[in-house]
């Protein structure tokens, strides 16, 4: 600890702390613009500077380490004024006039920060140089006029999605914010995160759904999470009039620490499909709009012949739906229809086999926080950078710090220009792979567990053999997990779609054998599929579908898509009930139709990839005569006078989770 | 004790701040309680007194020899000079043109357009005044108090003209001071 006097005032701060940090600790504020707590000290635009005694100068306190004894002054004449010239200095170096500017007006830190030091004026008039506007991008326009250089979005896409695409371009006054090698952000390598916007404090990164369309004090803020996979993030939805403004990472969430990824920030925004506002039935073979009541009766009148029958009515659920939902669907469906065909949308593609193998072992998947301190990351199956964007994120940002990444897919993918060796094994030859990279690591003395292998050398062989890959690349691959410290191992519907236990159970061998699962230590996760993935695999929605004599199907879709395959394989039932928020081509085929809220209409719980149990909350209201998804599902079970019992709490813990649960 | 002389003109602006004085309603005839109003464009007189006002307000940027010689002429008469919106304080709008130059603007304006008929022309009428960069008040003639806003709401143009009516310094903080 250190002894450090602010503004006369006495502190003790760990070491290392910052003079900003222990400031902001000792309740002190000083103005700052580059400066911003999920990215590291940059010191570019010095407005945080104050008064140490025996400096000579003004000191930029985000950069200055607090050392013992001390003493600071943040707000004398001299500092002020210094200030106001730096803030004069920032304002005449490019376009910062306000009337028309989108953040004008509550929503820019460099305005707020001219006011904060009560500048009526700009002592120095601009240099009026033009910079480039750059509006190749579907979500957002970098217009560079706008930008003060404090690099907090280039630190950002470094340093939090870890994708590097953005870069300061030439030097001084002509210094530009450019994506890769300056081409336009639109063709760059950009994956539509958004982060770079959300840290912007100025006008220079523009939300193109958002602006104009009010400022922060005009919309409300709802804290949330987001449902958009199962990496659970948490979020700030902004609303102006009952509709989404805009989707933001929130800071403190505790997955995503402010991050989100292009589906997260902007599908709610974007989103084009049509909304079902009243329950209809097929009347003569038309879709007709009914009552609730109608809808609901003729619903129970067809079931009510098929309850306590095991090929009665089949039902899918989506796993977007809450744990709340889930829950009473499968009591309805499983429990007191005893229909044999009641599953997820999902099928259990990204979860069976890790939930059977979890039912033998117990736990035995690691946390997200694990990433962040792996010093090798092996993803086998799993696109990150497409399907769960945040989960890459947590390794790739300490990329440049050394941290190793394996990229093992058999199509080249998105996160292979980041890998330090990248496999394309030929389709279905996992198996093989994984025992391969076992037999060079115990072959050549490397493991960590006792794991001994007695056919070595045709395994290996076999390997190299199944995957196509060269004996030297496999070694390369098998050495470089052995040798390090603290490895991961990453896995997704690569592996889990084969729904073969024995695939997890060798892979968690692997991650024994390098020290990714040790004690303590659990090295070793799957990325699952959407938002309520390990809800529905725990509740047992995670059979294969498959009709079989079935006289009727419910599929309660909420806000998902319908896959065409899904379309195909249930449009054979001879009666099919769908709860659904859009209009789809499963909606044309349905009998019924049942109207729902979509995810921000409605509330429940959501159980993330590693175990984490969070709560979606109601952000909008829904339109008139559309009801929320449980409350649907609950109404069909009154009408036949089933009464629902079970705590969804409960009877998640049946199953034994492949992963703790908190 | 005499009322203090208050005069006003505009220059390079869009007349909203004057228009934003106006708004203040009913609380004009305080300010005529606490003020003479001299020259401004919405009374009779031409142009500020020889004899000299105690304030001089100026809306609107300077953007050609015109609206330079209004701008001396109100510094010349007053003894206190208020700039009095976005554009007499920063230069506003009608300074983004200084990013591309005033000729290119007018070409703009009077030919490239679509909306201007085939054949126009930018005017070359020998008495009109020539263009020059976009500036704040304070470029050309020094400024006693800066008043930003666009325009800047009736309250903060209520409070500025009372507190310089009754002697005293406006502060504009807070509430009071927006640059929007």
């Amino acid at each position: 600890m250190v002894q450090i006097t602010i503004n006369e005032k006495q502190i003790e701060v760990p070491e290392g702390t910052t003079v900003l940090g222990a400031a902001k600790m000792a309740g002190i504020h000083i103005p700052t613009l580059c400066a911003h707590k999920e990215l590291s000290s940059f010191g570019g635009c010095r407005l945080c500077i104050v008064e140490v005694k025996g400096f000579r100068v003004p000191m930029a306190s985000c950069t200055l380490p607090a050392s013992n004894g001390m003493v600071v002054e943040t707000n004398t004449e001299a500092i002020k004024k210094s200030r106001e010239f730096i803030l004069s200095m920032l304002f005449s170096e490019r376009n910062h006039f306000c009337p028309f500017c989108q953040v004008s007006g509550g929503d820019c830190e460099l305005q707020n920060a001219a006011y904060h030091e009560e500048m009526t004026h700009w002592p120095i008039q601009p240099g009026w140089s033009d910079f480039t506007v750059d509006t190749s991008h579907p979500y957002f326009i970098l217009d560079n006029n706008r930008c003060i250089l404090c690099r907090r979005c280039v630190r950002a896409c470094a340093e939090l999605a870890g994708n590097f695409t953005l870069a300061l371009a030439e030097r001084g006054t002509a210094s530009m914010v450019v994506a890769d090698t300056n081409v336009p952000l639109g063709e760059s390598t950009c994956i539509k995160c958004g982060s770079c916007v959300q840290v912007c404090p100025t006008g220079a990164l523009i939300d193109r759904n958002s602006a104009y369309q009010g400022h922060v004090k005009d919309m409300d803020e709802i804290k949330s999470v987001c449902v958009g996979c199962s990496v659970g993030c948490s979020t700030r939805i902004m609303v102006r009039n009952n509709r989404i403004v805009r989707i933001e990472g929130d800071w403190e969430g505790a997955v995503n620490h402010g991050v989100l990824c292009e589906r997260g920030r902007y599908d709610a925004v974007t989103e084009t499909r049509k909304r079902i506002t009243t329950p209809q039935i097929r009347k003569n073979g038309k879709l007709e709009p009914v009552s609730w009541d109608e809808a609901l009766g003729i619903v129970a009148d067809k079931f009510r012949p098929l309850a306590s029958n095991k090929n009665g009515v089949a039902a899918l659920a989506s796993t977007r739906l809450s744990a709340e939902s889930l829950n009473v669907f499968k009591e309805l469906f499983a429990d007191k229809f005893q229909s044999d065909m009641v599953t997820s949308l999902e099928e259990g593609v990204p979860t069976a086999s890790v939930t059977s193998f979890a039912g033998k072992n117990g736990a035995f998947e690691g946390k997200l926080d694990v990433l962040r301190n792996a010093d090798t990351v092996m993803c086998i199956g799993a696109n990150v950078n497409h399907s769960h964007m945040v989960v890459g994120f947590l390794f790739k940002r300490n990329l440049p710090k050394g941290t190793r990444l394996i990229n093992i897919s058999p199509e080249p993918n998105e996160l292979d220009y980041l890998a330090n060796i990248t496999l394309n094994p030929k389709p279905k030859s996992d198996l093989a792979l994984i025992k391969g990279l076992q037999a060079i690591i115990v072959k050549e003395g490397l493991g960590r567990s006792p794991l001994t292998i007695s056919n070595a050398d045709a395994l290996i062989k076999q390997a190299v053999k199944a995957t196509g890959a060269s004996l030297e690349d496999l070694t390369r691959t098998a050495q470089m997990l052995a040798h390090s410290i603290s490895p991961v191992i990453l896995f997704g519907k690569g592996i889990t779609a084969q729904r073969d236990e024995n695939l997890v159970e060798e892979l968690h061998r692997l991650a024994v054998l390098v020290g990714a699962v040790d004690g303590e230590r659990f090295g070793l996760l799957s990325v699952k599929g959407e938002s309520n993935s390990l809800a529905a695999t725990l509740l047992g929605l995670d059979a294969a579908f498959n009709l079989n004599g079935h006289q009727a199907v419910y599929v309660a879709l909420g806000d998902d898509y319908a896959s065409k395959s899904l379309v195909e394989r249930v449009s054979k039932a001879p009666y099919l009930v769908v709860q659904a928020s859009y209009e789809s081509s499963l909606t044309e085929k349905a009998d019924v139709i049942l109207p729902v809220s979509i995810w921000a209409e409605q509330e429940g719980h959501y159980m993330n990839l590693d175990g984490r149990t969070q709560k979606a909350e109601k952000a909008l209201t829904p339109p008139e005569n559309v009801r929320d998804n449980l409350t649907v599902l609950s109404e069909v079970a009154q009408q036949m006078n089933l009464k629902m019992e079970t705590n969804w709490q409960k009877a998640v813990l049946e199953r034994k989770s492949s992963v703790a649960l908190n | 004790m005499t009322k203090p002389k208050v005069s006003s003109d505009w220059m390079c602006g869009c007349a909203g701040c004057h228009m934003s004085l106006l708004d203040m309603d009913e609380r004009i005839l305080k300010v005529l309680e606490l003020v003479e109003l001299r020259a401004t464009p919405i009374t009779d007189m031409k142009e500020p007194d020889e004899s000299g006002v105690d304030v001089g307000i100026l809306e609107g940027g300077i953007n050609n020899t015109a609206s330079e010689e209004v701008a001396h002429r109100m510094r010349n008469r007053s003894k206190i000079l208020v700039a009095l919106g976005d554009c007499a304080v920063f230069g506003g709008v009608p300074a983004m043109r200084n990013f591309c130059g005033a000729q290119a603007a007018l070409q703009l304006a009077y030919v490239d357009a679509d909306s201007n008929e085939p054949g126009s022309q930018i005017p070359n009428d020998p008495e009109l005044a020539t263009m020059t960069k976009t500036r704040a008040v304070h470029e050309v003639v020094p400024v006693d108090f800066n008043v930003p806003g666009c325009p800047p709401e009736a309250d903060v143009i209520f409070y500025v003209l009372a507190e310089l009516a009754q002697g005293r310094k406006p502060e504009l903080k807070d509430e009071l001071l927006h640059w929007h």
